[in-house]
C-alpha cells in the first residue's frame, strides 16, 4: 500500500494541515480590502481589522499608530502561527518548514552583511531582520573580516538553497512534488528574469550574471543561456515569449499609469500558483503557500496603510487581490 | 413572569429616544437586561458609524486599564472583588476617567523606565564587581612555580623562537568581561577560528545568578579574560564580544588599583540598592492607590462601550433630533421597559419623554425563556440539543424530572447515590459562599453550575437503589426474603450450589419482597440473567413512554399553531407507528408479567423472538389441544415452547399491526411535501395574477 501515501498523511500531519487550512480561511477577502481602502485614518484600519481573523492584535498599541508598528505586529502574528506549526510537526514536515525559513535566514544574512559593509552598528540592523529567519549566532555575522567575499558566497548560497529545496520536494514525490516543484521553478525563473533586468547598466559581466542563475527552473538550460546573452529589455521579453505562461506576464507591463510593473505581474502569478496549491489535499505545499500568501497579504495591508497614512490615495488600489 | 411551558411571548417595539436622553435610557435598559436591540445599520462599516470616536476612546481606556492590570499582576497584587456593580457614568465623566487613567499610566511607565535603568546599572556594577574579584584570582600567584596567568598566556601564545626566559616577555594586552553561560562554547569556538588560535582565554563561572533588568529572570553568566598580542587581534576580539552580547569591563592591571575599584564599586552598589528599593516602594504605592478602584473602572468602561455599540445600531432622525431603536422584548416586561425609559429620561434631565410603541411584524420573534437558578441548568441541557422556535412547547419543564430519573435508572446504587446527593446538597446549601469565591477552574465550575441536577440525580438514585436493592453493590435485607430453601442441613453443607424451584421454595403465602428486588438474588449465580431481563423490559417501557410523551407534546404544538396538515400527516402516522409496533411490545411485556406463572413457565414466550417473527411474518402454531391457559398441562402434549403463539388469533392481530405501521410510512413521507408544493405553487400563481 505504499502507492497511497494519502492514506497515512493524516496520522502525522492531519492536525497541522487542518490548522493551516483554517489560517488560510482567515486570509482577507476582497470585501475586506474594499473596506480597508475606504479608511481615512490608521485607527479606522485597526477598527476594521478587529472584525477579521487579526482580532485585537493592535489592541495594546498606544495611539497614534504608525505604519511600522502595524508592520511589526503583522509579522509577529505570522511568526507566532508559523512557530506553532513548527513546534507541533514531525518529520518530514519539520525539514520542509525549516527549508521555508532558510530563505528568510539568507535574506537576513544579506541584510546584516550589507549593513556591516556600510559601517552600521549591529544594534540598528538586528531589529530590521525578519523574525522568521532569526537564528543563533546571527549577531556574530558582523565580525566577518572580508564581507565582500562572503557577499558573492551568499549568492551561490541562495542558488544552492533553491536547488536543494527543489530536489527535497522532488524526492518527496506525490502531490507535494507536483505543487512545490512548480512553485520553485517559477521562483527560480523569476529570479533569473529579475537579475537579468536589474543587471542592465551595471558592471556585472555576462559570465558573472550567468553564474547567478538558479538551475532548477523551466528556463534551464536554453532559456538561461539566452538570458545570459541578453543586452536589453526586449531581448529578455523575446526569451519569455518562447515559454508559455511567461509570455502573458510581460504583457501589459509599462510605466504608464494603469499599467503594472513586472514585479506586480510576478506577484500576481505567484498568488495564483499558491491558491492552486490548496486545491489538492495531503501535501506540504499548503504550508508553503500559506506563508507566501500571508506575506503577500502583509504587503497589501502595509501598502494600503502607507497610502492612508500619507493621504495619497491615487494608487491605493494597486494591491494584489488574493481571494 | 412567564411560564416554563412555552417560550415567552415577544413583541417588537420601536423606541424614540431624544438625543440628550439616549445615553442614560440605554444605560437603564442595559441594567434591566430584558431587551434585544436590532441592528438598523447592517450595511454600515464599523468605522463609519456615528459613535465610532467614543468607541475608540473606550478602546484606548481599556488598553490603559489592561496595562495597569498587568502591572498589578506582576506585583502579585490581587484585585479585591467587592461584588459591586456600578452603573455606567455619564458621558461628561468619561473625560475625567480618561484623564485619571492617562495620569496613572504615564506615572507607571515612568517608574518602570526608571526602575529598569536602575536595574541595568545595578547589573553592570554587579558584573564589574565579579570581574574584579575573579581577575584578582586569575592574576594571583598560584602553583609551586609561582606561575601567573600572564606566564601561562605567554607560554601559550609566544612562539619558542623567542627566548624562553621571562626577561624577554612580550607585552600582552587583555580584555575582561562577562558573557551568558550558554554562549560560552560557541564563543570559545568562534574565538579559536577567527583569531587562528592566537588568543588565550580563561573562563570562570559566576556562582549566583544575576537579574535581567527587563524581565526579572535569573541569568547565569561567566567571567572571561582574553589575552592577545597586537592591535588587530584586539579589534577582532572586541567585535566577537559585541556579536555575542558579552559586556567588556575596563580592568586595571595592578592589583592595588583593582582593590580600590572593588571598594568603590561595592559602595556604589549599596547606594543603588537603596535607590532601587525606594523606586519599588513608589511603584507599589501608585499601584496600591488604584487597587481599590480598578475593578469598578473596568466595569464602567465596559458598560460605556456597550452603550455606544448599542447606540450605533439605532437610526438617527435628523429632523426631530432623536434616535430610533428597534428591539425585541417580552410582552410581560413591557411595563418594566417603560419604567426604565422614563427613569432614564428623568436622570438625563431632558423634558421630552422617550416613546415606546409596539410594532406588528410578520418576522419570527426570538425565543426567550425566563429561568431562575434552578431551571437554568435544565434549560441549558435542552439548548445543547437545539433551541426551540418561538412559542414551541419547552421540553425543559419535563427534563427537570425525566433527566435525573433516567440517570438514576442507569445508576441505581443506594450508597453511591446517597453520596452524590450529599455532594449536591452541600453545593446547594453553600451556594452563596461558593459563588462569591469565583474560581477559574473549569471543571469545578461545571460541577457547581449543575449543583441542582446533581442533587436530584443523587436523590433519584437512592430511590432506584432501593428498587434494584443495590447499596455499594451489596443487597440490603430489610423485610426478610420470600425464598425459603427446602434442603436439609448436611446437604446444604456439602454442596456448593443448589437450585431453588420457585414452585416449591417460594413463599406464596406472604407474597413477594415488599419493595424492590429480593435480597436472595445477591447470592444466586443467575442474578445477572434475571436482572438483565427485568432492566431491559423496564428500559423499553420507560423509553417508549418518554417517546410517547414527546409525540403528544408535538400534538400540543400543532394545535397551538393551528396546523391541521401537521396533525394528519405527522402526528397521526407517528402515533400509529409508535403504538402499533412499540406500544404493542410494551403491552406484551405487561401481559407476560401478568399472566405467566411458574406453572406454565416452559410456555412463557420469548418476547424478543416473537417481535422478530412479527416482522418476518413467521408463526409457530401450538398443537390443537392448547387452550391458551396457564396450567400444569404437559408442554410436550400441547407443543408450546417459547416461540409458539401464546394467545388466540395472535398471528392475525400482529399481521394487522405490522401492515398498519408500514402503511404509515408513505403517509409520513409523501403527503406533506406534495401538499406544501401545491400551496407554494398556488401562492406564486396568485402573486403573478395580482
Amino acid at each position: 500500500m505504499g502507492s497511497m501515501p494519502e492514506m497515512y498523511f493524516n496520522i502525522d500531519h492531519g492536525y497541522l494541515e487542518g490548522l493551516v487550512r483554517g489560517f488560510k480561511a482567515g486570509i482577507l477577502k476582497q470585501g475586506d480590502y474594499l473596506n480597508l481602502v475606504q479608511c481615512e485614518t490608521l485607527d479606522d484600519l485597526k477598527l476594521h481589522l478587529q472584525s477579521t481573523d487579526y482580532g485585537n492584535f493592535l489592541a495594546n498599541e498606544p495611539s497614534p499608530l504608525s505604519v511600522s508598528v502595524i508592520d511589526d505586529k503583522l509579522k509577529e502574528k505570522l511568526v507566532i502561527e508559523f512557530q506553532h506549526l513548527r513546534n507541533q510537526c514531525l518529520e518530514p514536515l519539520a525539514s520542509f518548514l525549516d527549508f521555508i525559513t532558510y530563505s528568510y535566514m539568507i535574506d537576513n544574512i544579506i541584510l546584516l552583511i550589507t549593513g556591516t559593509l556600510h559601517q552600521r552598528p549591529i544594534n540598528e540592523l538586528i531589529p530590521k531582520c525578519h523574525p522568521l529567519g532569526s537564528f543563533e549566532q546571527m549577531e556574530a555575522i558582523h565580525i566577518a573580516s572580508t564581507p565582500a567575499e562572503l557577499y558573492n558566497a551568499l549568492h551561490t548560497l541562495l542558488i544552492a538553497y533553491l536547488e536543494d529545496f527543489y530536489s527535497f520536494c522532488n524526492e518527496m514525490g506525490g502531490a507535494t512534488a507536483d505543487v512545490m516543484c512548480e512553485a520553485l521553478q517559477f521562483e527560480a525563473d523569476r529570479r533569473a528574469f529579475i537579475i537579468t533586468i536589474n543587471s542592465f547598466g551595471t558592471e556585472l559581466s555576462k559570465e558573472d550574471r550567468a553564474k547567478l542563475y538558479p538551475r532548477c527552473g523551466r528556463l534551464y538550460p536554453d532559456g538561461l543561456s539566452l538570458l545570459a546573452k541578453a543586452d536589453d529589455y526586449d531581448q529578455v521579453r523575446a526569451v519569455a515569449d518562447c515559454y508559455g505562461g511567461y509570455r502573458e506576464l510581460f504583457e501589459g507591463v509599462g510605466t504608464n499609469p494603469g499599467d503594472k510593473t513586472l514585479e506586480d505581474r510576478f506577484f500576481e502569478q505567484e498568488v495564483k500558483l499558491m491558491k492552486n496549491a490548496f486545491m489538492q489535499q495531503y501535501h506540504f505545499g499548503a504550508f508553503y503557500a500559506y506563508v507566501k500568501l500571508k506575506e503577500q497579504e502583509n504587503r497589501n495591508i502595509i501598502w494600503i496603510s502607507e497610502c492612508v497614512a500619507q493621504r495619497h490615495r491615487a494608487k491605493i488600489d494597486s494591491y494584489i487581490p488574493i481571494f | 413572569m412567564g411560564s416554563v411551558f412555552r417560550s415567552a411571548e415577544m413583541s417588537l417595539c420601536q423606541i424614540f429616544l431624544q438625543s440628550e436622553a439616549a445615553y442614560t435610557c440605554v444605560s437603564e435598559l442595559g441594567e434591566l437586561g430584558l431587551v434585544q436591540f436590532k441592528d438598523l445599520n447592517p450595511d454600515v462599516n464599523a468605522f463609519q458609524r456615528k459613535f465610532v470616536n467614543e468607541i475608540l476612546r473606550c478602546d484606548e481606556m481599556e488598553r490603559k486599564l489592561r496595562y495597569i492590570d498587568k502591572e498589578l499582576k506582576k506585583d502579585d497584587m490581587k484585585i479585591p472583588d467587592t461584588g459591586e456593580n456600578p452603573k455606567a457614568p455619564a458621558p461628561k465623566e468619561m473625560v475625567d476617567l480618561e484623564a485619571t487613567f492617562e495620569k496613572i499610566e504615564s506615572e507607571l511607565r515612568e517608574v518602570n523606565t526608571n526602575a529598569e535603568a536602575l536595574r541595568r546599572n545595578y547589573l553592570e556594577l554587579s558584573e564589574l564587581k565579579e570581574v574584579l574579584k575573579k581577575t584578582q584570582n586569575f592574576f594571583a600567584e598560584h602553583g609551586e612555580g609561582h606561575h601567573t596567568i600572564v606566564d601561562d598566556a605567554q607560554n601559550a601564545l609566544v612562539h619558542d623562537e623567542m627566548a624562553t626566559t621571562s626577561a624577554t616577555a612580550v607585552q600582552l594586552g587583555f580584555v575582561a568581561g562577562v558573557i551568558p553561560r550558554e554562549k560560552v562554547p560557541a564563543f570559545e569556538r568562534l574565538l579559536w577560528f577567527a583569531c587562528r588560535g592566537n588568543v588565550f582565554l580563561r573562563i570562570d563561572e559566576i556562582a549566583k545568578p544575576l537579574e535581567d533588568p527587563v524581565t526579572g529572570d535569573a541569568i547565569f553568566k561567566c567571567v572571561f579574560i582574553i589575552f592577545f598580542q597586537g592591535e588587530q587581534l584586539k579589534l577582532r576580539v572586541r567585535k566577537i564580544c559585541e556579536g555575542f552580547r558579552a559586556t567588556l569591563y575596563p580592568c586595571p592591571e595592578s592589583s592595588q588599583e583593582r582593590s580600590e575599584m572593588l571598594n568603590g564599586v561595592s559602595t556604589r552598589l549599596e547606594d543603588l540598592n537603596t535607590v532601587l528599593h525606594q523606586t519599588e516602594d513608589h511603584r507599589h504605592r501608585v499601584l496600591a492607590n488604584c487597587l481599590k478602584e480598578i475593578r469598578n473602572w473596568i466595569i464602567k468602561v465596559k458598560k460605556i462601550k456597550a452603550i455606544y455599540h448599542t447606540l450605533n445600531m439605532c437610526n438617527f432622525d435628523v429632523s426631530h433630533n432623536s434616535l430610533i431603536a428597534e428591539c425585541w422584548t417580552p410582552v410581560s416586561a413591557l411595563e418594566n421597559v417603560q419604567q426604565a425609559l422614563s427613569h432614564g429620561t428623568e436622570l438625563s434631565g431632558s423634558t421630552v419623554p422617550s416613546i415606546l410603541h409596539r410594532m406588528h411584524t410578520k418576522e419570527t420573534p426570538p425565543t426567550f425563556f425566563h429561568t431562575n437558578k434552578f431551571t437554568k441548568v435544565f434549560q441549558s441541557i435542552v439548548h445543547s440539543y437545539g433551541i426551540a422556535s418561538y412559542q414551541e412547547v419547552n421540553p425543559a419543564l419535563y427534563t427537570i424530572i425525566t433527566f435525573p430519573f433516567l440517570f438514576a435508572v442507569m445508576f441505581g446504587d443506594l450508597g453511591h447515590g446517597f453520596i452524590m446527593f450529599l455532594f449536591g446538597l452541600w453545593m446547594v446549601v453553600m451556594e452563596k459562599k461558593l459563588m462569591s469565591s469565583k474560581s477559574d477552574n473549569e471543571i469545578w465550575n461545571m460541577f457547581f453550575g449543575g449543583r441542582y441536577i446533581i442533587m436530584l440525580m443523587g436523590l433519584f438514585s437512592v430511590y432506584t437503589g432501593f428498587i434494584y436493592n443495590d447499596a455499594f453493590s451489596k443487597s440490603l435485607n430489610m423485610f426478610g426474603s420470600s425464598w425459603h430453601p427446602n434442603y436439609s442441613e448436611p446437604l446444604l453443607d456439602s454442596v456448593e450450589t443448589l437450585v431453588l424451584d420457585p414452585e416449591y421454595e417460594f413463599d406464596n403465602v406472604t407474597g413477594p419482597y415488599p419493595f424492590g428486588l429480593d435480597p436472595i438474588w445477591q447470592a444466586s449465580k443467575n442474578k445477572i440473567t434475571f436482572t438483565n431481563s427485568f432492566k431491559m423490559k423496564l428500559s423499553v417501557i420507560l423509553g417508549i413512554g418518554q417517546m410517547l410523551l414527546g409525540v403528544m407534546l408535538s400534538l400540543v404544538n400543532h394545535i397551538y399553531f393551528r396546523n391541521p396538515l401537521n396533525i394528519f400527516t405527522e402526528f397521526i402516522p407517528e402515533i400509529v407507528f409508535l403504538l402499533c409496533l412499540f406500544g404493542y411490545l410494551v403491552g406484551l411485556i405487561f401481559f407476560k408479567w401478568a399472566t405467566f406463572t411458574v406453572h406454565c413457565s416452559t410456555c412463557a414466550p420469548s418476547l424478543l423472538i416473537h417481535f422478530i417473527n412479527m416482522f418476518l411474518f413467521s408463526y409457530t402454531m401450538p398443537n390443537d389441544n392448547f387452550n391458551y391457559q396457564c396450567d400444569h398441562t404437559n408442554p410436550k402434549l400441547t407443543g408450546c415452547k417459547a416461540t409458539t403463539v401464546f394467545y388466540r388469533y395472535q398471528n392475525y392481530a400482529q399481521i394487522a399491526l405490522v401492515l398498519g405501521a408500514v402503511l404509515c410510512i408513505p403517509i409520513m413521507l409523501c403527503i406533506k411535501p406534495f401538499v406544501l408544493r401545491a400551496r407554494h405553487n398556488r401562492k406564486i400563481r396568485v402573486s403573478i395574477e395580482s
